[in-house]
């Protein structure tokens, strides 16, 4: 009865109070917005008390909508929140379609190298040793890197970056000083690499034509600053300095606004450089299957009884467990027992070691499809069993599995798109990356779907040619003086 | 020449051939009858080393199978199976190569025969059969018959002593067209032997020179085919021929 009381309270107060839906990532999210370590079922950050104290102001209850930052300013026009509060940055091309309120924190940006890797003081330091710098995507870090002809690697999330600066995969990460403190100052593999830099501003996102709402929040930011409510946000948790007194004052505050890095000719670049990312891993990881499947369909089909278990067990497996899973695992998962591979080479052999497993099954199927006379056959003809298999079985196996195999290989081809979740520079992670940063999904997607057809076109006419010319030579349309 | 002495096999636990024993001279053409499961496809198989028995010896051309070598890969086994040509019933052709192809491949790649040579001489041999204008067709592009033929002509690619031919009148029944029945009674003059498993007595009548009754997994008698036909001495071959003239 308490309970129905309480919850009956509490939807009155929802109706009575207009509600301020804000969205932020709270995935690897701290210390902005993440759940709570010591209450997982809510969350914690910043930028939480920030919404809930901004809202409070406004006269309105603050309502999380936990979304992706990729996606981040879709969502928001997509009307799924009203406002975004993410540790986000106003830059030129999002200027051109929403609004931005007043500044309520200025960051900087700071390096992060590992201990024992002196070659690295400053971000200059990695331009003239052309050391590619991690950082997130679509983020001000990575515009400034973009911007100033750097090499770099984008994360989906701080974690797997400073985790691969770690393991050596990257040698050095670019980040606000946020999440630079909480994700690696603490790590004793680590060490900042110079001073913060490049002062740079969050603010709260609004879509184009709210003006009445970024009126509003403006007037409550001026009002949390004034009254030191953010400072108390902020000092708890340690991210308080004097350079955000400057926000108090009635004069706007100096802070960067990245550019606009995006033009055509650098974006198809990119885009071409992904798709060869993109067949390198195919043909690489196609290579792998093909040859590991023999062995695999040999040990399942006549190995001892242990060679047969271990076979099933690998196969079952793969074919069980979702690619994207094995690719985490791989290259999260091996560094800790010493294997560190590349993003790019863990796709390969991530890809290349799962499609063995269907390709053993293609070759089961092929070589059963056989009648066990043939053998008997070539072996009445005096064939020994290494010239049965070459001259006689194989050439019907191959016909048989050729089909399935083209099937699996543009499957395989599709499947480099799960390479996305390991930080590869591939075609969808291209996509994904410069469509958020541009807004432009259908522009780029056009180019992007031309792309994959411009490869997978080829490769399906090749395979269909093959197979017809396989399936002439079995129903003799070339064959001369026919009367039958 | 074939000679076969006390062949005995099991396969997964029945006997199928017990203490066999039979001769067969040169120039000869045998037809083995009986019902249906009684070990004649199994005779055969031993005939040409594809299948492993646990008693007894086949010599056929002069060169003599042990059962212990039966089972192995030992040379001899790889020498034994050349000495023999069988067309299995259900023919097995090779459907990835042309008629020419199926017929000329082990002579090219088991015997290293020039492959210009061996073509002419399969070209010859299909001629004779007149299905040569059909070599650079597929087996699945050809009748029932044709099949058999080529069949035929592969199994004697490889110039056997003896040729094997199980259950032939499964398909269309050409060993009884003239061509065909002339090329084996002309392997059989030219010093061969030909052995024809059947459950039809009518056929074999017409082709055998001696027929071989086989009861349950046993050699019955064995005679001229017009004495054993006119005056079998076994009941049990009396019953099976009494049965066999309604089909």
């Amino acid at each position: 009865m308490f309970l129905c009381t309480l919850l009956v309270i509490h939807s009155l107060t929802a109706l009575a109070t207009p509600s301020l839906r804000w969205g932020a990532d709270p995935s690897g999210g701290a210390p902005y917005v993440f759940a709570d370590p010591a209450n997982p079922q809510s969350y914690t950050g910043f930028d939480y008390e920030f919404a809930e104290a901004l809202a409070r102001e406004m006269g309105m209850t603050a309502q999380f909508v936990p979304t992706d930052w990729e996606s981040i300013v879709a969502s928001l026009n997509r009307k799924e929140f009203d406002v975004i509060i993410n540790g986000f940055e106003p830059t030129e091309d999002r200027a051109r379609e929403m609004l931005f309120s007043k500044p309520y924190y200025l960051f900087r940006l700071q390096l992060t190298v590992r201990k024992n890797d002196t070659r690295i003081s400053s971000i200059a330091d990695c331009k003239k040793l052309g050391i590619p710098v991690g950082t997130l995507v679509n983020c001000s870090a990575s515009r400034l890197l973009d911007e100033g002809g750097y090499k770099s690697v984008g994360y989906q999330d701080p974690v797997g970056a400073y985790q691969d600066l770690e393991n050596g995969r990257v040698d050095a990460v670019l980040m606000d000083v946020a999440g630079e403190m909480f994700y690696a100052r603490k790590n004793p593999n680590l060490r900042p690499a110079g001073e913060p830099f490049n002062t740079g501003a969050y603010v709260v996102g609004i879509r184009k034509g709210d003006t009445e709402l970024k009126k509003r929040i403006d007037a409550a930011i001026v009002r949390l600053s004034d009254d030191g409510a953010t400072e108390r946000i902020f000092r708890k948790w340690d991210l308080w300095n004097d350079e955000q007194l400057t926000l108090r004052s009635a004069e706007p505050a100096k802070y960067e606004v990245a550019k606009s890095t995006f033009n055509w000719s650098e974006g198809l670049i990119k885009l071409t450089k992904a798709a060869l990312v993109t067949v390198l891993i195919a043909f690489g990881a196609m290579l792998i299957a093909v040859i590991l499947g023999i062995p695999l369909a040999l040990g399942q089909s006549n190995g001892g009884t242990a060679v047969k278990v271990l076979c099933t067990v690998y196969i079952e497996f793969f074919r069980g467990t979702p690619v994207l899973v094995q690719l985490l695992f791989l290259y999260f998962g091996l560094p800790v027992v010493g294997i560190t591979l590349p993003g790019w080479l863990t796709a390969v052999v991530g890809l290349g070691l799962n499609y063995a497993a269907y390709e053993s099954q293609v070759y089961r199927m092929a070589f059963e499809a056989v009648p066990s006379r043939q053998w008997q056959v070539a072996y009445s003809l005096g064939m020994r069993p290494v010239q049965a298999f070459r001259r006689i079985i194989f050439p019907q196996a191959f016909r048989t599995a050729l089909p399935p195999m083209t099937n699996d290989f543009v499957s395989l081809f599709k499947d480099t798109s799960t390479a996305f979740a390991i930080a590869v520079w591939e075609l969808a992670t291209a996509y994904r990356e410069l469509a958020n940063a541009t807004q432009s999904y259908l522009g780029i997607g056009l180019v992007v779907c031309c792309y994959y057809l411009a490869m997978s076109l080829p490769l399906a006419h090749y395979a269909h040619k093959l197979e017809q010319r396989l399936q002439r030579k079995s129903t003799g349309i070339l064959s001369s003086g026919s009367n039958t | 020449m074939i000679t076969i002495k006390g062949l005995t096999t099991t396969v997964q636990g029945t006997k199928l051939l017990n203490n066999v024993n039979l001769e067969l001279k040169p120039g000869r053409i045998l037809g083995i009858i009986g019902p249906s499961g009684n070990g004649k496809t199994t005779l055969l198989m031993c005939l040409c080393g594809l299948l492993p028995f646990e008693n007894g010896t086949i010599t056929v051309g002069g060169k003599t199978l042990r059962a212990e070598e039966s089972g192995s890969r030992s040379e001899t086994i790889w020498e034994f199976r050349k000495k023999s040509g069988i067309v299995f019933q259900h023919l097995h052709l090779f459907p990835h190569l042309t008629v020419l192809g199926n017929i000329i491949e082990a002579p090219v790649h088991v015997n290293r025969t020039p492959k210009a040579e061996a073509e002419r001489q399969a070209i010859d041999l299909l001629a004779k059969l007149g299905i040569e204008q059909h070599r650079n067709k597929y087996p699945e592009e050809l009748s029932g018959g044709e099949q058999q033929r080529v069949a035929i002509l592969r199994a004697l690619s490889m110039n056997p002593e003896v040729l094997l031919l199980d259950e032939p009148t499964s398909a269309l029944d050409p060993i009884r067209s003239g061509d065909v029945r002339k090329l084996l009674q002309e392997f059989a003059a030219s010093g061969h032997t030909v052995v024809i498993v059947s459950h039809s007595v009518r056929f074999l009548k017409g082709i055998a020179d001696e027929l071989a009754f086989m009861g349950k997994s046993e050699m019955i008698e064995m005679n001229s085919t017009q004495e054993l036909l006119e005056n079998p001495r076994d009941e049990r071959t009396r019953e099976f021929l009494s049965y066999s003239e309604l089909n």
